[in-house]
């Protein structure tokens, strides 16, 4: 790591290859997290036949969509240092949302009005957080009771079927042998990618993550994107609601529980900080990806599902050990 | 036989060397000055002597044993305790509950009774027993009074070496003699004590011997105090003369100086603002004095958009400038750089190009990045604060040295071409080579035209470097005076709250009240009078002058009396004004100043002698009651 201090000016400094890609490894989150990847699907073939059968890939895509659409919010909120543990509950209300609404208004209209009640309490968390000064682990944690007791209110406890063939489509469909929902998937990560990267408002949620105080003094608007990054993560989780509901053709109080913890998971395992500034949404994805492989993997082996949270945990706090190994290195710890 | 001695010590911070070959030993029964530029390496070398830090390399020997800390709690435990600045008390809890707050972590049941005891004994012991009880909370106690738990706190442990790192930034004169006192007592009882700190006239008045450190090494070990003057000390501190680092040379005449940029009227923004005026012109650094608490950050924030102003007025270019964001102040032309780097300044997870692209992000008006137009203004700003290019730009800012950070912090703000710079201690935690090139920057920039605030707790800079000071007390401006007109003791008595100055002020009161006239606290040196402060409403008894102002001695309406400063009343020749003044000495000899009256006629004054020990005497009194 002492290396890395030295400054050259002018052409970057040689490395022997080896020690260059230990350092590119060490220094590229998406680089580990693609290793990551290859590996845990080296294994995973290795191990079971039919793990890489276009059959099960096609299914792994699948089982990826709704946890990676409530992962891409959590990583915007976690890069700002929050959390939100309301967006499975959020998944939830919106679906009932949609379900009351598409048979009187149409699919469409339905659609939207789901999509904004997402945003709305999103909304409702981000205000209550930036300008109330409470922490968001309370304020969200409040929300995801809210969220499920109104998803069990509206729906009178009952489930809504008859889902419409134009829902189901979404995730019925394929273009070019890839499913409709998994393009949508990467076009929404390619989307946030394209924000973090090259727009104001991404730079601006990593700045007030890292250090609040300097990015207010340069004159950022961090309450305005402070709030963004909640109103964007309860967007996300009825995204999640609309793909959810095509895909299981029906519309249930308790759909998308379990989402908070596992798009937390996802993120954390992509090698973000919960402290905020450090993450990356290519992190998340491949964080989502390891986690729906592992689960598909156990599957294959006919591993009891009761073992797969153990595999899981021990997932999540391998990864925050790695990272923190790697950081320490890097003056914070 | 020394007490302590460190040889050799080596102490390594990745690419930087805190410590090059250090040593350091003290005496039983002394105060032993540590001092050096900011930089230099004492915070570091006290940290060693402490345990908190542990050395690379180097031997430390205590009462003739050599030992070797692992950590804070074992320097502890062999008796050697450190008071700091930034204290270490636990504010909620009770006087007592602090000073004995190590003994609360041992096994066992605690003896309240004793411990209260025991706390008392101490603060008896220490002659400290200044308005401190031990049932009170620390969160309601003054600065002052906190530093003072603190030393009770180390005497609690039994230690017999206390380290005091700048102990009396925060204080004002008063406390400070306080606290002097309370050192040279502990010195009196055989405990070592080391004094860190860059006030010279502080070491020369508490320190029995000094060591300076310069860049990690020592430059002078053990020196006595009386042996040095002030000059020798400062060169053996920098290693040149002090003017070369503020770039004297280079400071314009007053003259000169373009228009008002930014007009400040009676600011006040509670609680620590309350009555702030002053102007800067383009071209000029103006310097904003006073103490920890005077309220000069919290007006800085104000003018910036930080915090919101209750009342009074801010103009930009003579048009009223009434903000409310960071934002709005940054594309009127305003930069701040804030006072803690760390919570304040730098983002530590961008690399130093985004960091220096910060406040650009907040200017800029579209949605994206826009990096490329600074390209140019980059390129030519790291040119003229000598940064490396390319490779500097990608790597991690927290990689780099205080100075090298502030630098870049400094930059990211001088991209955006400001017409108004406020700066919160500029130099702090910067080495002595990066801040002499700081101050050039800063003239510098001055010259382009650019009005400068600069907020500096360090008397000597803000002398050497401001063109004027405007000097804050307790959220009120007191003065507005020409760096070269004022010293290091005249600011420190203008900055002196009005809170702790009130033995003085209460003297005044009755002087003016029993006699009538007026009566005033001055200092008089080249020729002028400066006025901390005045009391009175007789105005045929006006001298002349009044609080914070420092007119010559001829301008006056007294030139007679403060020309001759006789023992008794002086009549002026012309206007009949008699004038009684009598010098004020601190408790531990020092001059600080005169307590004066004048009376409108040297009809019914009273007796002078008489009166003057009257008032000698009432000053001893106030102490004492404000000691009670």
């Amino acid at each position: 790591m002492r290396e890395s201090v030295e400054v050259r000016p002018g052409a970057p400094a040689r490395r022997a290859l080896p020690a260059h890609l230990l350092h590119l490894l060490a220094t590229q989150i998406e680089l580990r997290m693609l290793l990551l990847i290859v590996v845990v699907m080296a294994v995973l073939s290795r191990i079971s036949p039919y793990f890489l059968t276009a059959n099960n890939l096609l299914n792994v895509m699948d089982q990826s969509v709704i946890a990676g659409m409530v992962a891409l919010g959590q990583t915007l909120v976690i890069l700002i240092g929050g959390i939100d543990l309301s967006v499975g509950s959020l998944t939830g209300v919106s679906a009932i949302m949609l379900g009351l609404a598409f048979p009187k208004l149409g699919v469409p209209v339905a659609v939207l009005i789901c999509l904004a009640s997402g945003a709305a309490l999103g909304l409702v968390n981000g205000v209550i957080i930036t300008y109330g000064r409470i922490a968001p682990f309370v304020v969200t944690l409040g929300m995801m009771s809210i969220g499920r007791s109104m998803a069990y209110v509206l729906s009178g406890a009952s489930s809504i079927g008859n889902i419409p063939d134009s829902l189901a489509a979404l995730t019925a469909d394929s273009v070019f042998g890839i499913p409709l929902d998994f393009l949508c998937l990467i076009v929404a990560y390619a989307i946030a990618w394209f924000f973090l990267t090259f727009a104001k408002g991404g730079r601006t949620l990593y700045a007030i993550g890292s250090n609040r105080e300097a990015a207010r003094i340069a004159g950022l608007s961090i309450n305005l994107w402070s709030i963004a990054a909640y109103v964007i993560a309860g967007l996300m989780s009825a995204v999640a609601a609309v793909f959810l509901t095509s895909k299981i053709l029906s519309i249930d109080p308790i759909g998308g529980a379990g989402e908070e913890l596992d798009s937390i998971a996802a993120v954390v395992i992509g090698g973000a900080s919960l402290f905020g500034g450090r993450g990356s949404i290519i992190g998340t994805l491949a964080g989502v990806f390891i986690m729906v492989f592992i689960r598909n993997g156990l599957n294959l082996l006919n591993v009891s599902p009761y073992w797969q949270g153990t595999a899981i945990g021990s997932i999540i706090i391998a990864a925050v050990l790695v990272e923190r190994l790697l950081s320490s290195g890097r003056g914070r710890a | 036989m020394s007490l302590l001695a460190l040889a050799d010590i080596w102490k390594r911070f990745g690419a930087t060397v805190a410590l090059a070959g250090a040593g350091f030993t003290l005496k039983a029964g002394e105060v032993h000055a540590l001092v050096g530029a900011n930089g230099a390496g004492k915070s570091t070398l006290s940290r060693v002597i402490s345990g908190q830090l542990q050395p690379d390399q180097g031997s430390i020997v205590l009462d003739g044993r050599a030992v070797r800390f692992a950590g804070a709690r074992e320097a502890i435990r062999a008796g050697i305790a450190m008071v700091t600045q930034e204290t270490s008390l636990a504010p909620d809890l009770s006087v007592l509950e602090n000073i004995m707050l190590p003994r609360l972590g041992m096994p066992g049941r605690l003896d309240w009774g004793a411990m209260r005891h025991e706390a008392r004994r101490l603060i008896t012991q220490l002659g400290a027993e200044a308005g401190i009880a031990i049932g009170m909370r620390v969160r309601d106690l003054a600065v002052g009074q906190r530093q003072i738990v603190e030393i009770l706190k180390a005497l609690a442990l039994d230690s017999r070496i206390i380290i005091f790192d700048e102990p009396s930034a925060p204080l004002s004169p008063h406390e400070t003699e306080r606290l002097f006192d309370i050192i040279r007592n502990l010195a009196a009882t055989g405990h070592g004590l080391v004094f860190v700190s860059h006030r010279l006239e502080e070491i020369f008045a508490l320190s029995d011997r000094v060591t300076v450190l310069r860049e990690g090494r020592v430059a002078a070990d053990g020196v006595p105090t009386r042996d040095l003057t002030q000059g020798e000390l400062i060169r053996l501190m920098v290693g040149r003369e002090l003017s070369d680092i503020y770039a004297r040379a280079e400071k314009r005449a007053s003259t000169s100086m373009g228009p008002p940029v930014l007009r400040v009227s009676h600011l006040s923004a509670p609680p620590r603002v309350r009555d702030v005026s002053f102007t800067v012109h383009a071209g000029e650094i103006l310097g904003l004095a006073g103490l920890v608490g005077a309220g000069r950050s919290e007006t800085l924030e104000t003018i910036f958009g930080l915090r919101p102003a209750r009342s009074g007025t801010i103009e930009l270019d003579g048009k009223p400038f009434a903000h409310v964001s960071p934002r709005q102040a940054i594309r009127a032309g305003i930069g701040l750089i804030p006072e803690d780097r760390r919570t304040q300044g730098a983002v530590p997870d961008f690399s130093v190009r985004e960091n220096l692209m910060l406040a650009h992000l907040g200017a800029h008006r579209g949605a994206g990045l826009a990096y490329r137009l600074r390209d140019a203004a980059v390129r030519r700003l790291l040119a003229l604060l000598g940064l490396p290019e390319q490779r500097l730009l990608d790597a991690n800012l927290l990689t780099f040295s205080g100075g090298m950070q502030q630098k870049v912090i400094l930059a990211r703000w001088l991209i955006l071409s400001p017409r108004l710079l406020l700066l919160d201690e500029p130099t702090r935690g910067v080495d002595i080579a990066t801040r002499s090139s700081i101050y050039a920057l800063l003239r510098r920039i001055a010259a382009d035209g650019v009005a400068c605030v600069v907020v500096s707790s360090d008397f000597e800079e803000v002398i050497g470097l401001a063109d004027r000071i405007v000097v804050l007390s307790d959220g009120v401006d007191v003065t507005n005076i020409p760096a070269a007109l004022v010293d290091i003791e005249k600011l420190g008595m203008f900055a002196a709250p009005r809170s702790s100055a009130e033995r003085t002020h209460t003297v005044l009161e009755g002087l003016a009240a029993r006699h009538g006239g007026m009566a005033f606290w001055i200092g008089i040196e080249g020729g002028r009078v400066f006025c901390f402060d005045r009391v009175g409403t007789a105005s045929a008894a006006d001298p002349g002058f009044s609080g914070g102002g420092f007119p010559e001695i001829a301008a006056t309406r007294i030139p007679e009396a403060l020309a001759r400063r006789a023992a008794g009343f002086v009549t002026e020749p012309g206007s009949g004004l008699a004038t009684l003044l009598v010098p004020v000495r601190g408790r531990g000899g020092h001059d600080l100043g005169m307590v004066g009256l004048t009376l409108a006629g040297p009809e019914g004054a009273p007796d002078g002698a008489a009166l003057a020990r009257a008032i000698a005497a009432d000053l001893e009194t106030e102490a004492a009651r404000e000691a009670a």
